[in-house]
Parts: C-alpha cells; sequence; structure tokens
C-alpha cells in the first residue's frame, strides 16, 4: 500500500484580502438588520391591531397577522445568534408541531383560563408552543378553539400579539446592539468568529439550513409519500399561506444568496437561474394550500418545485461553497 | 438460550464457522465507516497505524460500529434516524443478521455488547412517546430482538459499559426528533439532558445532569476509562456567543467537571464536538470539533488544555499505541504528525473511529 506522508495543517488559511468581510457588512447592511427591522415593526403593528380589536373575524387583524408572518419569512432562514437566545425563534415559529402542541397548550390555556396571560413577562413562560405566528395562526383561524368566553379569547389573542412584538423588538435590539459587531468584528472579544471567512461561513450555513429546511420540511411534510400524501401537515394550512412561506422564504434565500455570490458572477448567476425556475415551479401551483399534493397531477407540481429548490441547494453546495471557501465537510456538517 | 438445532441452524445460513475469531479477520484494531470516492459506503478494519487490513460494503452512511468482543462481528448502524443496522462477519463479508428496529422506534446510530457477547444494547428512539430506549438483541441467536428497556432521557445517542461491569452509560442527548420530521429538533426550549446509568434490566442507578446554564449542552457521545470515569462530548444547541464548555468527566456518584479551553480557543469549537477518547495512558482526554478543524486534548487530572490539533474535518479519535489516533473526512488517518492518505484513493473517514480494546 502507497502511504503519502501528510504533516497536519498548522497554518489555517488566513485571508489577506477585504473581501469575505466585505460580503458580511453588506450582508448585515443589507439584509439581515433591515429584515429585522422590519419584523420588529410588523410585531408591533400585529400588537396594535390586536389591541384596537381582538375579534378574530376582524379584517385590520387577519391582515396585520398575514403581514407580521411575512416579516417572519425574512428572517426564518437566521437562526443563528440572537435567534437563538431566551428560545426567540421559537417563541415565535414553532414548527413543525408533529404532536400537535399548539392546538394543546392553546386549548388548555382557555380550559383554565390561565391568568399566566395577563402580562406580557409571565406569557412568555408559556409553552413556546402556544406562543408565536403559528398559535396566532390557529386562534384566528381555527373556530371553536377559544371556546364560550369571548374576553379569555380577546384577552389570548392580546396576549400572543403583544409577545409578538416583544420578542421581534428584543430580535432587533440584540442584533444592533450586540451581535452585527461579532460579525463586523470578528476576533474581538465576546465574538464566536475568529475571522471574517468564519463570519461568511456562518451566512452560508443559514442558507443552506434554511434550503434545506424549504425542501426537506417545508414542501416535503405535505408531500409525505406518493402512496400517503399529507395535505393537513402543510406548514401555515388554516391560512392558506403554505405556499407562500415557501415563495417569500425562498426570496429572502435570494437576496442573501446574491450577496454572498457577489465576487464570483458566474456562480451568481447560477444562483439567479435557479432561483427563477423555482419562482417559475411555484407560479405554476394553483393551490396556496399545496392541498393538490393529493392528487397526481398536482402532486407532479409541488414535487418540481421541490426539485427546483434541491437544485438550487446543488449550486449552494457544489458553487457557491467552495467559490466562499467555506465548502462544509463531510462529519463538520453531519450533526451528529 | 438457543436450541442446538436452531444455532446450527444459524452457522448454516450465516456460512459462519464455529472457530472463526477476530485473527481470522486480520485482528483489526479499529473500526470505521467511510464514504469512498464513488459515493458508495464501506465499513473498515483498520491496524494499529489506522490503516485498512479489510473493508466490507455498507448499505448506506454508516455512524458507529459496535464490535463482538469474541467474534469477528461488526455491527454497522445506519445514522440516525435509521431503521437498520447490518451485523457484519468480517471474515467472510457477509451479512450474519439484518437488525430492523421494531414499529415505533429507529435507532440513534449506536450500540454495545455485554462482556460476554450474550446481548447487543443498541440507543433507539421511541418517536411517538418522544422517549429514549435500548433495544436488547440475542447476539446468540441471530440477533434477535429480545426486549428494551428506557433510557433514562430523551435522545439517547452513545451508548457504553463500564469496563469490568455489565452497568451501561446512556448520553441521553435531551433532543426529540421524528421521523416525519426528519432531523428536525423539535424540543430546544424545554430539552433536558443527562448522562444515565443503567443495569442491563433497565434499573437506572445513577442520572446526571448538568447545570441549567449548560442544559442546551446535549450530551451525544462517550469514552470509558478502565477505572469508570466516563468522559462526555457535547453539542451546543444555544447562541455560540456563549462559548460554552463541551467536555465533561463525570465519575460515579460525584459531580461533573467540564472541561474548555480559553475562549478564543473554545470559540473555534463552533459549539460541536463530534467524538471523545482517553490517551493510551488513560492520563488525558481529547475530543474532536470537525466544525473548527481541530481536536482539543485536555490533562484528566488538572483539567487544562494540554495540546490542539489542526486538520480539516477531524472527527474520528480513539485511543493510540502511544496517545491518540484520528481520523478525518479529508481522507487521513494516524497518529497527529503521521496522519497519511491510505492509498490514491481519497475516503471521507465517517464520524467516529471505534476502538477494539475500549
Amino acid at each position: 500500500m502507497r502511504r503519502l506522508l501528510i504533516a497536519i495543517l498548522c497554518v489555517w488559511p488566513v485571508s489577506g484580502v477585504a473581501g469575505p468581510q466585505d460580503l458580511v457588512t453588506t450582508a448585515l447592511d443589507r439584509h439581515i438588520l433591515p429584515s429585522f427591522q422590519t419584523l420588529a415593526t410588523e410585531g408591533a403593528a400585529l400588537a396594535d391591531a390586536a389591541g384596537a380589536d381582538c375579534s378574530v373575524e376582524g379584517e385590520a387583524l387577519v391582515q396585520a397577522y398575514h403581514s407580521a408572518f411575512d416579516a417572519w419569512l425574512g428572517v426564518s432562514h437566521l437562526r443563528f445568534g440572537p435567534t437563538e437566545v431566551d428560545n426567540r425563534g421559537f417563541g415565535l415559529a414553532f414548527w413543525p408541531d408533529p404532536r400537535g402542541k399548539t392546538v394543546k397548550s392553546l386549548a388548555t390555556l382557555v380550559r383554565d383560563q390561565d391568568p399566566v396571560i395577563d402580562q406580557a413577562p409571565t406569557f412568555a413562560t408559556v409553552s413556546v408552543a402556544a406562543r408565536g405566528f403559528y398559535a396566532m395562526e390557529r386562534l384566528l383561524f381555527e373556530p371553536g378553539l377559544l371556546g364560550e368566553d369571548a374576553a379569555y379569547g380577546c384577552a389570548l389573542v392580546r396576549a400572543v400579539a403583544t409577545d409578538i412584538a416583544v420578542t421581534t423588538a428584543a430580535l432587533r435590539d440584540d442584533w444592533e446592539d450586540r451581535y452585527a459587531d461579532t460579525l463586523r468584528q470578528p476576533g474581538s472579544e465576546g465574538s464566536p468568529y475568529a475571522t471574517p471567512t468564519e463570519g461568511v461561513r456562518e451566512l452560508f450555513k443559514a442558507l443552506s439550513t434554511g434550503l434545506e429546511f424549504a425542501a426537506d420540511v417545508r414542501l416535503a411534510r405535505p408531500l409525505g409519500t406518493f402512496e400517503r400524501p399529507r395535505p393537513r401537515r402543510a406548514e401555515a394550512r388554516l391560512s392558506g399561506r403554505s405556499l407562500r412561506q415557501v415563495v417569500l422564504s425562498l426570496g429572502a434565500m435570494e437576496a442573501l444568496a446574491a450577496i454572498l455570490a457577489a465576487e464570483h458572477p458566474a456562480v451568481a448567476q447560477d444562483l439567479a437561474t435557479a432561483f427563477a425556475a423555482a419562482d417559475e415551479a411555484a407560479a405554476r401551483i394553483d393551490d396556496p394550500t399545496l392541498a393538490q399534493v393529493a392528487d397526481v397531477q398536482g402532486r407532479i407540481r409541488v414535487e418540481a418545485l421541490q426539485q427546483r429548490v434541491n437544485e438550487v441547494r446543488n449550486v449552494v453546495r457544489g458553487q457557491l461553497g467552495p467559490a466562499l471557501g467555506v465548502g462544509a465537510g463531510f462529519n463538520a456538517l453531519d450533526g451528529d | 438460550m438457543p436450541s442446538r438445532r436452531s444455532f446450527l441452524a444459524g452457522i448454516a445460513v450465516s456460512g459462519l464457522a464455529p472457530t472463526l475469531t477476530w485473527a481470522d479477520a486480520g485482528d483489526p484494531r479499529y473500526l470505521a465507516a467511510a464514504r469512498m470516492p464513488d459515493g458508495q459506503f464501506r465499513l473498515f478494519g483498520l491496524d494499529n497505524d489506522v490503516q485498512p487490513i479489510f473493508s466490507l460494503a455498507l448499505p448506506a452512511r454508516g455512524h458507529a460500529a459496535a464490535s463482538h468482543p469474541q467474534r469477528p462481528e461488526a455491527v454497522a448502524f445506519a445514522r440516525r434516524p435509521g431503521r437498520f443496522a447490518v451485523v457484519l462477519n468480517c471474515v467472510t463479508g457477509r451479512a450474519v443478521a439484518e437488525l430492523q428496529a421494531p414499529e415505533g422506534r429507529h435507532f440513534y446510530g449506536h450500540g454495545v455488547f455485554s462482556t460476554d457477547g450474550a446481548v447487543l444494547y443498541t440507543t433507539e428512539n421511541a418517536y411517538d412517546q418522544g422517549e429514549g430506549r435500548v433495544g436488547l438483541w440475542a447476539a446468540n441467536d441471530g440477533y434477535r430482538r429480545v426486549g428494551e428497556i428506557k433510557s433514562g432521557g430523551i435522545g439517547p445517542h452513545d451508548i457504553a459499559r463500564l469496563p469490568g461491569t455489565e452497568t451501561l452509560a446512556v448520553a441521553n442527548g435531551g433532543i426529540d426528533t421524528h421521523p416525519d420530521t426528519g432531523r428536525q429538533k423539535l424540543n430546544i426550549p424545554t430539552m433536558q439532558p443527562n448522562l444515565c446509568y443503567l443495569t442491563g434490566d433497565g434499573q437506572i442507578i445513577e442520572t446526571m445532569q448538568l447545570a441549567t446554564e449548560h442544559r442546551l449542552n446535549s450530551i451525544r457521545h462517550l469514552a470509558v476509562r478502565a477505572d469508570g470515569l466516563v468522559a462526555f462530548g457535547c453539542q451546543w444547541q444555544g447562541d455560540l456567543a456563549e462559548v460554552p464548555p463541551l467536555l465533561g468527566l463525570h465519575k460515579r456518584g460525584r459531580p461533573p467537571r467540564l472541561l474548555s479551553g480559553d475562549p478564543a480557543e473554545q470559540a473555534k469549537t463552533a459549539g460541536y464536538v463530534g467524538s471523545v477518547a482517553f490517551s493510551s495512558d488513560q492520563r488525558a482526554v481529547g475530543v474532536t470539533a470537525p466544525r473548527g478543524g481541530r481536536s482539543q486534548i485536555f490533562d484528566v487530572a488538572t483539567g487544562a488544555l494540554s495540546a490542539t490539533i489542526l486538520s480539516g474535518d477531524i472527527c474520528g479519535i480513539a485511543k493510540g499505541v502511544d496517545g491518540f489516533v484520528f481520523t478525518t473526512g479529508e481522507g487521513l488517518s494516524g497518529a497527529p504528525g503521521q496522519l497519511v492518505q491510505s492509498g490514491t484513493a481519497r475516503v471521507s473517514w465517517d464520524n467516529h473511529l471505534v476502538d477494539r480494546q475500549g
């Protein structure tokens, strides 16, 4: 057996050019911080709408719910840093929920008339399953969940909306006051990033994980298997948002991908083409709830969208990662 | 116990001659799975220098392996949430048995044998209940499923046996997953990992939990020292800016000790430890952090970081003839300073390097 002796790499590649840090700065200023600002603004508007009229039939409240959820999809792929503090990410978006905890938790609050909902700080201590956008969807779109007591139902709607406002504001503030600096100044004390490239790697990982979530969870859950499609598992189905969740999150990730690929025009072009193909595939799907996975013709279209998303993933993994020098290793990506 | 008839029938089916030993398989010191350049997966038997003696085809990506203490049989587990494991005869290369997870269960990728090799213990997810289990399989009876016990927590990952005893140590990682949602983590807000010591019949002897501020440290991988000291490697589920320790030592009946480099070094682990091992002289304990392309070696007595070894995608670590040996996803294997690529084909060594000498 031929053995090739290789010395251990004791010198880590240190980037001497300003490239990686420029990418991180651009991502912060044009993508991350504005998107979290939008989320906080929409979160506050949702609380205001619930405060003005907590009726679940109220058009203004429903509209505010949609706008705030839309804003979440602008950042739902950025699951690192502030989103991981104090369960903020889960407190806004507890999904998938294969054990139906959101409905159970909300039903328990209603049944017990639990006064925990009366104060924002105490409400933040209830199960994350009863908080955030998916809980709000149930309250607004699942008739009967709120029971007979209109006063408690109203208070619960307001509590969930207020909690969303508090959490989204905390996210924005934590990004602006703390975490952005850890990315702007890698290697500084308290920064989890030693080099600009590590910041780029974090953003790359967010992009690849977000795409994986779109294909393997948002689309795969309702698709189920050919023999057993599972349309009722589609995300945010009750409010007719299932397809919208995919489309908006892809849009946000396309923006991030474009920033990361800025110095590699060929990769940027392939990414733009792949994302455009996904948009076209999404436009051919008629049903906003993805319920068409249950019939053969409809299913083919949803599978086509999933395939286009997987093609975006291939470009990200096969071209963008190597171009940025952050292609993740076999074990580094394993997650076990 | 199997009847003589079924025992002989088992031999006939497996093609296993009763006299085969590990020596017939070339006496491999280590076992490790790898992805080949053509995308296929194989299980390797490796010598003291971590160079291949044999390799056997695997049906899919493997995770860890368990080696039978007497017979040349290796159990290769699918990566979670796999539902199968295959028992390979390392002499003939043939599958002796296939383990199929029962209805409502999937494997987590680790297993260990009882001292006499009669029982194989496997970590499993009872996913509709969201509870951990340890499956029991009769290794002398065609690896028949003979029962299960509770693992003492959620998301049991690695499992080890304290040397010279039948006491099992289980790393209950604390993370609830369900096959319907793939590898999505469902309970991070409430997760509570632990290290649980169990008897083979399911009695919980002791449960070690980390302090509340380390609740998000998922205890995943284990190494055991001859005197029963357990080393555990963690994967942090919270904000990486907190730079938590990822390695702990625990002796039954005592509080755990957490070991960490200085914050700058610790930050480079990216909150993720892939494997853990004790050194040959048992005085050092090492972890690999593939996301940081590094291994950290600590002195057991003082808890101080004594060495850092840098190599891309380093993940497998085990006791070597002298100190430690490693494998990497970039195809290198061996002792630090002597990491080599075997042959001309670059294989990607998978997560774990299993030391047959424990």
